[in-house]
């Protein structure tokens, strides 16, 4: 049965076996496949002696460069620690206005801020610190907290009413809530908030009254007798025309009636004080951005 | 020679399908069983906590909604990766995982160290519409998460499978997932203490999704979250790799 | 089908409906329930049917020594049902990654449900069918015998597409074991078992019952892949359920074995089902359309016993530089690189068999999907073997590389193939002179060519370039781009890719009217008896040039 033939076109001779009129040409292996497979071979064989790579029972052989992926990446982080530390090590010690005073320091301020932020705080504040609903803008020229860089840093290592034991509070109560303040008033309040808001064009003489009285009465204490805030509460500033909560009817009396407690993480764990030093500067550059970007 | 063999092999269907399944046995074999056997696979930790059953419950959302496919839960030991999400993942932190969820694919950024990164509300408002808050994002919205309320009723059995499969479950932590998952969530109506003993300190005892009346899914979601990267300190505490220079300095600080 | 075969179907039918009730009444949750109702669903349609053929007379004698070509049939026709579904699925999946509100605010419609009904549907739907049923086609024809039975092959074609059905209408549920590629529940794993094992058995019984001394290669690689994917599904998938009557179970492996598990697997589904099963199709329908000996047998046996033992070691490469230990990472590099030589030893193989038949790769449209296939194949499996050394890696992996990696493979080599093979297979079983359309075939080659190549540059540039913005470092040993900022980079990739994708998905779905119109309205041809298994006849160029 096995009969082989010669293939007019090739020149090669089949096996002799025919499945439903496939057949086989018998050509020997190329040189070139049993080249590769050997150089392949090889370069596994190489690997294999040089780099971790058979198990044997409860352990393996670890290869004679004696390579290990993480001792390898240790080492990296080393040599880049000790390369950066030419600006790590004086933006760590030096105060802020020596660093502000330091084109070189800014400059890479300038360079790592960016990415360092939108990975880290971008998803809160904006990528441009722009903020949104229930997360404060950073790019203006109010703070919670003041302005000053080093009360800026601290919030940033010990965050706001986050799981850290140093956080900074800072608790709106729920005066509707908890029973203090009576739906009346609240409705009072919040057309008294939102007359002193430079959002609205109401003037403060035309207000109500009776709102004014509570706000005096229960809000002052926080948010000052003129509404500016107070930044050793963290209370906002109320009579500009930004609100974290929104500045609508709903909003505030929801802000009012429930209170509010934003959570702003804790980041010492997570960044190194070096790349908190670079936000914080990164952050107050921000605002800056904001006036020149308004009359370029 | 091979061909004369293989003559032979290639008339007898029982002899090739034995060759191939002893041809194609070995490279799993010799891959897959020392795994168990060598002891450095996997670093010990014995205070590697486990899931609680709303963080179980989380995971199974996850699971469900498909969340692996965009998100991977595995930091390379790359410098990049270690530098943008914290340092690399450890073997024994997914020691308990039945399965893993290493991932393959980072449409959205890695997971593993997610935990407390961000704030539940911010975690709740994202995943209800994630351009809510993130106005570029790609990411699906999962709205029905806040309008299912958890089935906490299952809890026990998961619990018991997850035991099964070798989770160190203690019989009270299975025959009390049902009302640990509500008192985890729903700090107010529930045994908090008895959760706290029988899970640890370092249990997030909150209201997730924002409404303390209400488990819902938002909830277990959440707090599986917040609990990735978090179940053991191992990643962070090894001394025998120098890469957190980060924590170091932040003791120094002092803050 | 025999009056025993078709009492016996019955009863199994019965059998599995009433598993389905089961499941649809008793099950703990309704994910689990509606399950059921799927299968019962299912077995009540295959009732419909057993019930209207009760009445036709059995097979003759003489039918009995021809070829079983009916589940043949009905397998192309599923097959292609998948494809457009899948395909349709896959360029949703595509618009949503691009346009993320292209959706409704159901559970069932968000990606991460989607993405593997996608998956599965292609690669079991699509690709699971074709194999099912050219390898029924192929190993009757090379073994010169018809199946042993009429019952086992439909059981094996049906079971299967229950199987991927449960699975389908499983992710829209919400039910997964997030294993990829190997997502289905416990229950749809352990009827697979079932399916996948009476496959195995029917298919050694046909090779026993063979009159050609050799078996012939396409056979070995059919073989392989219903062996192997039966070892590494029932592994992969060991699992313990939270009840039997509920649809949740947790893997028995956990943390690092279990990813070098799910990647063993994982590696080895695309090398056993997307590569060995799909090379027996090449090696059948390609000689046969060119009418040319196959260009050496020798490379054949180098190449088939290379894939079969060295891919089982590459799946570390899926996790380089993770928790996994390293040593296992060195050996899933240097088993990749050595795989490129019995890769190419196949696509060479298949490649120089066109010698002497190039003119028709020119003119005939179907030849020329399969001799791109084979190009393909080529490079996909030269790109695997590239990612899978460790720096590439480093860069390509969790990028959309990956993505561009695997459809290289899966569109141009696995579509291509299929294609290509069904056109040539649609006229001969159905003893038609030729497709109803070659104008079309050769608009959906085109269709065909033009959507890969989109799909793989828009991919391979999103994957590079993403891989590049992760890595890239300000002068001062900072990051210097975002995660935002790589993902916001995506969107006009994302966005070619769904075209391209759109364009191949029409392909598909002109293949599928072009397959319907030729078994409608091509006359049929009149030398039946030439394609039987008796006789000893070489087949006649009537057939081969269809
Ligand atoms: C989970 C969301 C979230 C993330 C992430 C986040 N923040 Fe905040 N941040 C907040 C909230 C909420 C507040 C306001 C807290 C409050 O209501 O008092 C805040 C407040 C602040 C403040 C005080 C603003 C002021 O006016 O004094 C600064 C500064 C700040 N964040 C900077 C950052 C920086 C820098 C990062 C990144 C490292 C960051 N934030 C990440 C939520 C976040
Ligand atoms: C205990 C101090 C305290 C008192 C008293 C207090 N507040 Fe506040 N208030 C805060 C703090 C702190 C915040 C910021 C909360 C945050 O950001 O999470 C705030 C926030 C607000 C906001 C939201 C601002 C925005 O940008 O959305 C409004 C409006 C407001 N307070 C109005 C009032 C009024 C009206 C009263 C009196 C009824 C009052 N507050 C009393 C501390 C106080
Ligand atoms: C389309 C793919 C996709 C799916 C599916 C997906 N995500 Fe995302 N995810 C993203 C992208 C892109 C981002 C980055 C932009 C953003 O924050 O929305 C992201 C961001 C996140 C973040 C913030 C991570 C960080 O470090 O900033 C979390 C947490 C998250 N996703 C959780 C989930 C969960 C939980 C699910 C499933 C219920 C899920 N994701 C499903 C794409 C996806
Ligand atoms: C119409 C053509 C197709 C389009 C538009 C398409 C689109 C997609 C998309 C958008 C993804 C998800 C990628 C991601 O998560 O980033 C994907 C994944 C995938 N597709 Fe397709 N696809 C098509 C055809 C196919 C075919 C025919 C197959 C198989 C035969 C296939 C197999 C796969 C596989 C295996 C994955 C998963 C890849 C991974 O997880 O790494 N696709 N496809
Ligand atoms: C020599 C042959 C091949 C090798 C060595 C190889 C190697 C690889 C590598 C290194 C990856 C990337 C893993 C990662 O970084 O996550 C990969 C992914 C993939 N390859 Fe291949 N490949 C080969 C051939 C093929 C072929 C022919 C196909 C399809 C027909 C294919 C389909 C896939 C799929 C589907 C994935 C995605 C897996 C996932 O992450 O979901 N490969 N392959
Ligand atoms: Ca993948
Ligand atoms: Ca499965
Ligand atoms: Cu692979």
């Amino acid at each position: 049965m096995s009969v082989s033939e010669r293939d007019k076109y090739t020149g090669h001779m089949t096996t002799g076996h025919e499945w439903n009129g496939i057949k086989e040409l018998n050509t020997p292996v190329p040189l070139v496949l049993l080249v590769f497979l050997s150089a392949a071979f090889l370069f596994a064989l190489g690997y294999w002696i040089l780099m971790p790579a058979w198990p044997l029972g409860d352990t393996y052989t670890k290869g004679t460069l004696g390579f290990d992926q993480r001792q390898h990446l240790a080492k990296q982080i080393e040599k880049n620690d000790s390369e950066q530390s030419r600006w790590i090590d004086p933006l760590v010690q030096l105060d802020f206005d020596a660093i502000q005073g330091n084109s070189q320091l800014m400059a890479i301020v300038d360079e790592s801020g960016p990415a360092l932020f939108e990975d880290n705080c971008a998803m809160c504040h904006g990528s441009d610190g722009d903020g949104g609903r229930y997360f404060p803008k950073l790019n203006d020229t109010s703070w919670l907290w003041g302005s000053d860089p080093n009360v800026i840093l601290q919030t940033l290592a010990v965050g706001i009413n986050s799981t850290h034991p140093d956080t900074r509070i800072a608790i709106m109560p729920g005066f509707g809530a908890a029973g203090v303040l009576s739906a009346e008033v609240i409705e009072n309040l919040v057309a008294y908030v939102q007359s002193i808001s430079s959002s609205h064009n109401t003037s403060i003489e035309q207000a109500n009254m009776a709102g004014k009285e509570a706000y005096s009465m229960y809000c002052a204490g926080c948010h000052a007798n003129d509404g500016t805030g107070n930044s050793v509460v963290g209370a906002p500033n109320l009579t500009d025309d930004y609100w974290v909560y929104g500045g609508d009817t709903t909003a505030l009396t929801a802000t009012l009636t429930h209170g509010r407690k934003g959570h702003m993480p804790a980041w010492d764990k997570r960044l190194s004080l070096s790349e908190r030093r670079i936000l914080t500067l990164y952050v107050l550059s921000l605002n800056q951005s904001v006036v020149t970007g308004d009359k370029p | 020679m091979i061909f004369t063999i293989h003559n032979k092999i290639e008339r007898n269907s029982i002899v090739l399908a034995l060759g191939i399944i002893l041809v194609s046995a070995v490279g799993g074999l010799v891959e897959i069983a020392p795994l168990f056997t060598i002891d450095d696979t996997v670093e010990s930790d014995p205070d590697m906590r486990v899931y609680t059953p709303l963080e179980l419950a989380g995971r199974n959302i996850y699971i469900r909604e498909g969340c692996y496919s965009c998100h991977s839960q595995m930091i390379r030991t790359l410098k990049d990766e270690v530098d943008r999400y914290g340092p690399y993942s450890r073997a024994v932190e997914s020691q308990y995982d039945h399965p893993m969820l290493w991932g393959s694919k980072r449409t959205g950024p890695d997971l593993a160290r997610i935990g407390e990164k961000y704030s539940d509300l911010w975690h709740t408002r994202h995943l209800n519409n994630p351009r809510d808050v993130v106005p570029q994002s790609i990411m699906p919205a999962y709205s029905w998460l806040l309008k299912n309320d958890l089935n906490t009723r299952d809890l026990r059995g998961n619990l018991k499978a997850m035991s099964r499969v070798g989770v160190p479950y203690k019989d009270s932590m299975i025959n009390l997932a049902n009302r640990d998952a509500i008192a985890q969530a729903s700090p107010s109506s529930g045994d908090v203490a008895g959760l706290i003993e029988r899970y640890g300190q370092a249990t997030s005892v909150r209201v997730f999704d924002g409404d303390p009346q209400r488990v819902t899914e938002m909830d277990a979601v959440v707090a599986y979250l917040q609990i990735l990267g978090r179940l053991t300190e191992v990643a962070h505490s090894d001394t025998s790799v120098k890469f957190d220079s980060k924590e170091n300095v932040a003791s120094a600080e002092g803050s | 089908m025999t009056f025993p075969e078709r009492a016996l179907a019955t009863r199994i039918t019965l059998l599995m409906l009433g598993i389905g009730l089961i499941m649809a009444f008793a099950g703990h949750d309704i994910g689990f329930r509606l399950q059921g109702a799927v299968v019962v669903a299912a077995t009540l349609a295959t009732l419909v049917v057993l019930f209207l053929i009760r009445t036709q007379p059995e097979p003759s004698p003489q039918e009995l020594t021809y070829y079983y070509d009916a589940p043949i049939k009905a397998g192309i026709y599923l097959s292609l049902i998948w494809a457009v579904l899948g395909m349709f699925v896959g360029v949703w999946v595509a618009l949503l990654l691009a346009y993320p509100e292209l959706t409704f605010d159901y559970a069932w419609s968000s990606l991460g449900r989607l993405r593997p009904v996608h998956t599965s549907g292609v690669i079991f739907g699509f690709g699971g069918n074709a194999l099912i049923a050219t390898s029924f086609h192929v190993v009757q024809r090379t073994s010169r015998t018809r199946l042993p039975d009429q019952l086992s092959p439909w059981f094996v074609l049906l079971g299967f597409n229950l199987f991927c059905l449960v699975a389908a209408t499983g992710y829209l549920l919400g039910i997964t074991q997030s294993k990829e590629y190997a997502e289905p529940e416990w229950y749809a794993d352990i009827w697979l078992v079932i399916v996948w094992v009476t496959y195995l058995v029917l298919y050694l019984r046909t090779l026993a019952r063979r009159q050609e001394p050799h078996i012939y290669v396409a056979n070995w690689y059919y073989l392989a892949f219903i062996l192997v994917v039966a070892v590494l599904h029932i592994i992969n998938n060991l699992a313990v359920p939270v009840s039997l009557l509920g649809s949740k179970s947790y893997s028995l492996f956990a943390g690092v074995q279990d990813a070098m598990t799910q990647w063993w697997y994982g590696h080895n589904a695309v090398a056993f089902f997307l590569t060995a099963g799909f090379l027996g199709m090449l090696y059948y329908y390609l000689p046969k359309r060119a009418e040319r000996p196959i260009y050496s047998y020798r490379m054949s046996i180098i190449s088939f016993w290379g894939i079969t033992f060295m891919y089982m070691w590459a799946g570390s490469h899926h996790l380089h530089y993770t928790a996994l230990p390293q040593w296992v990472q060195t050996l899933g590099v240097t088993f990749s690189v050595m795989l490129i030589v019995p890769s190419w030893g196949s696509a060479g193989n298949a490649l120089l068999t066109l010698n002497g038949a190039w003119h028709k790769v020119r003119d005939d449209a179907t030849l020329r999907f399969m001799m791109v296939a084979a190009v393909f194949y080529g490079i996909s499996t030269f790109e695997g073997s590239f990612m899978a050394i460790r720096p590439v890696n480093s860069l390509s992996h969790y990028t959309d590389w990956t993505i561009g990696h695997v459809h290289a493979g899966v569109l141009g080599w696995v579509s291509f193939i299929v294609f290509g093979t069904f056109y040539s297979l649609v006229p001969w079983i159905w003893h038609r002179q030729r497709m109803y359309s070659l104008f079309l075939i050769e608009v959906h080659f085109w269709l065909a060519i033009s959507g890969t190549i989109i799909y793989l540059i828009a991919m391979w540039n999103a994957g590079i370039t993403q891989g590049i913005m992760w890595r890239t470092y300000n002068e001062s040993g900072t990051l210097t781009y975002s995660f935002l900022e790589s993902f916001v980079a995506m969107h006009p990739y994302y966005v070619a890719r769904a075209f391209g994708g759109f364009l191949f998905l029409i392909g598909a779905v002109l293949a599928f009217y072009n397959i319907v119109m030729t078994v409608r309205h091509m006359p049929i041809e009149r030398e039946v008896n030439k394609d039987i298994p008796v006789g000893l006849m070489p087949v006649q160029s009537g057939e081969a040039t269809a």
